[in-house]
């Protein structure tokens, strides 16, 4: 191509001043929407999106209940405004893809044989979108689930690694993700040390992939931390724990 | 995680290898009866029963379909209430009870496949006719109940009110104006600030001075 | 077993709040022609080029504004295009559904569409580019965040809100194309349009229902006035009627009520 391309590194930093590692600034913030069961603000980065739960309640229409666990529903949105050029409000297949993708990242948390015949709806809301908003998404609906107060063996936590020009960084944002070599979100169930998402686009040699991968997994685990975090504002006011009473957030 | 070692543990927990992990939020206390959760948030999931208030929300033409605050509808069917020579063409149901009314039953049974179906025989079961209604995550009904009927109690002797609380988190409450309003006051408090140790500390000195 | 579809308000609730009606007050305190609590905040999703966050009592609306350009209506070449949209996410409340909009999401942006298109808030000639060629086209699409009633009023509110302190870019055109400069200039807005809505319970008409006056009314009218205290828009809701001199007596109320909350969107949207 004749135009020059974009630089995304100089003298070792990202365009946001950021080192290869760094994450952007998040913000979590617990129980903020009045009606659903449960809810999680997040802003990661320009990203700014809002999670809400509603369930377990009854299944509609009712042949999709299933007997013997819940039927986790999960919808991925993006507001019309959140990008810049306006998007049409109907749902996209990048969104139907993804909302799928999500809830796959979710079940394997939810301890769904406790509520047999049930359903459990996730809603995520994108209003602005900065890349690395699946994971932005996963990381507030995981904490809404806890917020309803859903039985879960683990937290999720969600974060992304890739390649920009040919070195591998943690947490692209939306010009990175755009310009660079490859994008790879992950999402981990911290304390089971598993896996429950994990997508990859652009190439990358055996030393990378492992690189990016490793780094998005330890990245996951600092971001349970702010998880945590979020649910002790939320629940106990900030107090800290006494050794009589502690706080047992998963 | 809450802690290691080999105890008794109680529900919303998980034992895996030597570690008791918590399931949900909450409030762990380790003790000499085992590992405890006191859940701080959550759905109320019907047992039998359990003493529950709830609101009819429709009517068919067995029996009455009342929101119990749960993730299902209880049934009340209509031969509990009318008797065994019940039929739709004699009874009229919305003479009973009609939509809108709040009604305090019981859990009488909660099959998988199912809905809990409800029962409003004994003493003090039926419609609710009057008082004001609050609220409450199920969770935070022991603590507003409290050891042996504690905090209910002190709430009810200090207001001169009746606060009747259903397992799943609703209340009623009747009395003087005046009554009601702190009554319902303390109620929340206790909601609110359920995970503090001084709790009933608390809500005396709410209700304590005057 | 029933589907809910709507909430039920207790029969105990609704006896409680028609028997403080007929002494002018209601269950929260407010008086009748009393709004909630509204709170305006203007700016907050930087990648729209207006946008507005308000909750009036517990519902809450967020509005994003956003600039194309586009080809004009062959009916009226020199008119710039403003589409209104609103959703009422799933997570607004437990009777909402994901899917393509209801019946009620339709109405709720036709009616707000309406407040701001017939009151010429935007002067779309304004808005012309190219005649018959190229215009620009104001988005503004709303996501109901949680419904705890009145979400006409919330939604406009957060509409105006956001379009008043909308910037785009500035266009010049040169050899009959428009082209993007990277000045910056206000969305050119002319006046301030301000809905009311009323909820009728048994004789009496109260300002801002929240969820259980919904809930009990039999009848809703909402009604929008502009800076000059005419109105521009009005639409009467539910299965029911209306006498004349109760609609003349909501066009007052809602000229005494609008005045005000038009003073706060204003203060608000400097």
């Amino acid at each position: 191509m004749g135009e020059a391309k974009k630089k995304l590194i100089v003298d070792g930093k990202r365009l946001d001043g950021r080192k290869w590692d760094d994450l952007r600034p998040i913000s979590l913030q617990v129980g903020l929407m009045k009606n659903a069961d449960g809810s999680a603000y997040i802003e990661w980065g320009k990203n700014k999106i809002m999670a809400a739960v509603y369930g377990p309640k009854e299944v509609h229409p009712k042949h999709q209940v299933l007997p013997d666990r819940a039927l986790l529903r999960c919808r991925y949105h993006m507001a019309p405004f959140s990008v810049d050029e306006r998007k049409n409000p109907a749902p996209s297949r990048r969104e139907i893809e993804i909302s799928k993708v999500i809830r796959e990242a979710l079940v394997p948390a939810v301890i769904v044989e406790d509520y047999p015949r049930t359903a459990i709806e996730v809603w995520v809301e994108v209003l602005q979108s900065d890349g690395g908003s699946r994971c932005a998404g996963i990381t507030a609906a995981a904490l809404a689930l806890a917020d309803a107060g859903i039985n879960m063996r683990d937290m999720v936590s969600g974060c992304s690694c890739g390649l920009i020009e040919d070195t591998v960084v943690a947490d692209l944002d939306d010009t990175e993700d755009k310009e660079g070599n490859g994008d790879m979100p992950v999402a981990i169930m911290p304390n089971l040390g598993q896996v429950t998402l994990l997508q990859v686009d652009g190439i990358y040699s055996r030393e990378q992939f492992q690189k990016a991968f490793e780094l998005a997994i330890e990245k996951g685990k600092q971001i349970y931390g702010m998880q945590r975090d979020a649910l002790a504002a939320r629940f106990f006011g900030g107090e800290t724990t006494s050794s009589q009473v502690e706080e047992a957030a998963e | 995680m809450i802690t290691k070692g080999n105890h008794r543990y109680g529900p919303y927990i998980e034992k895996r290898g030597d570690e008791y992990i918590a399931l949900r939020v909450g409030l762990a206390e380790v003790g000499r009866e085992g590992v405890k959760l006191n859940p701080l948030t959550g759905p109320y999931l019907p047992r039998a029963e359990d003493d529950v208030i709830g609101k009819v929300v429709d009517i068919n033409g067995f029996g009455w379909v009342v929101d119990i605050n749960s993730c299902f509808d209880g049934f009340l069917p209509a031969s509990f209430v009318f008797g065994r020579e019940f039929s739709p063409s004699t009874h009229d149901l919305s003479s009973k009870f009609k939509v809108g009314d709040m009604i305090g039953a019981r859990i009488e049974s909660f099959e998988r496949s199912r809905d809990p179906q409800l029962s409003i025989r004994g003493h003090g079961y039926g419609k609710v006719e009057s008082g004001e209604i609050v609220k409450i995550s199920p969770t935070k009904v022991p603590r507003l109940i409290g050891r042996r009927g504690a905090m209910i109690n002190l709430i009810s002797e200090k207001t001169g009110s009746d606060v009747r609380v259903g397992q799943n988190g609703i209340v009623v409450v009747n009395g003087t104006p005046e009554g009601i309003v702190k009554a319902a006051r303390a109620v929340r408090m206790v909601e609110e600030e359920a995970h503090a140790a001084d709790l009933m500390t608390k809500v005396e000195g709410f209700l304590g001075g005057n | 077993m029933s589907m809910k579809k709507n909430y039920v308000v207790e029969t105990i609730r609704k006896a409680q709040m028609v028997q403080l009606l007929a002494d002018g007050k209601r269950m929260d305190e407010r008086a009748l022609d009393q709004h909630r609590k509204l709170t305006i905040e203007t700016g907050i999703i930087q990648k729209a080029n207006g946008s507005a966050r308000v909750t009036l009592g517990n519902t809450q609306v967020i509005a994003g504004v956003k600039i194309a350009t586009g080809t004009p209506f062959p009916d009226s070449p020199d008119k710039g295009l403003l589409v209104v949209n609103a959703e009422i996410l799933p997570m607004a409340s437990p009777y909402a559904e994901p899917g393509p909009p209801s019946e009620e999401a339709i109405e709720l942006a036709r009616v707000v569409d309406r407040g701001i298109r017939e009151s010429e808030m935007v002067d779309l000639t304004n808005l012309c580019l190219v005649p018959g060629k190229s215009v620009v086209t104001v988005f503004v699409d709303c996501n109901v965040m949680n419904v705890d009633g009145n979400l006409f009023d919330a939604t406009s509110y957060a509409v105006v809100a956001a379009l008043r302190t909308a910037k785009m870019k500035k266009y010049v055109v040169k050899d009959e194309k428009a082209e993007a400069t990277d000045v910056l200039i206000p969305v050119p807005v002319e006046r301030t349009p301000v809905s009311v809505t009323f909820a009728r319970i048994g004789e009496k008409m109260v300002v801002d229902p929240d969820t259980e006056e919904e809930a009990s009314m039999d009848m809703r009218i909402t009604i929008t006035t502009d800076d000059d205290g005419n109105v521009c828009a009005s639409q009467k809701g539910e299965a029911s009627t209306i006498s004349p001199s109760q609609v003349l007596e909501a066009v007052d109320t809602s000229i005494r009520v609008g005045k005000e909350i038009r003073a706060q969107i204003i203060e608000a949207t400097k």
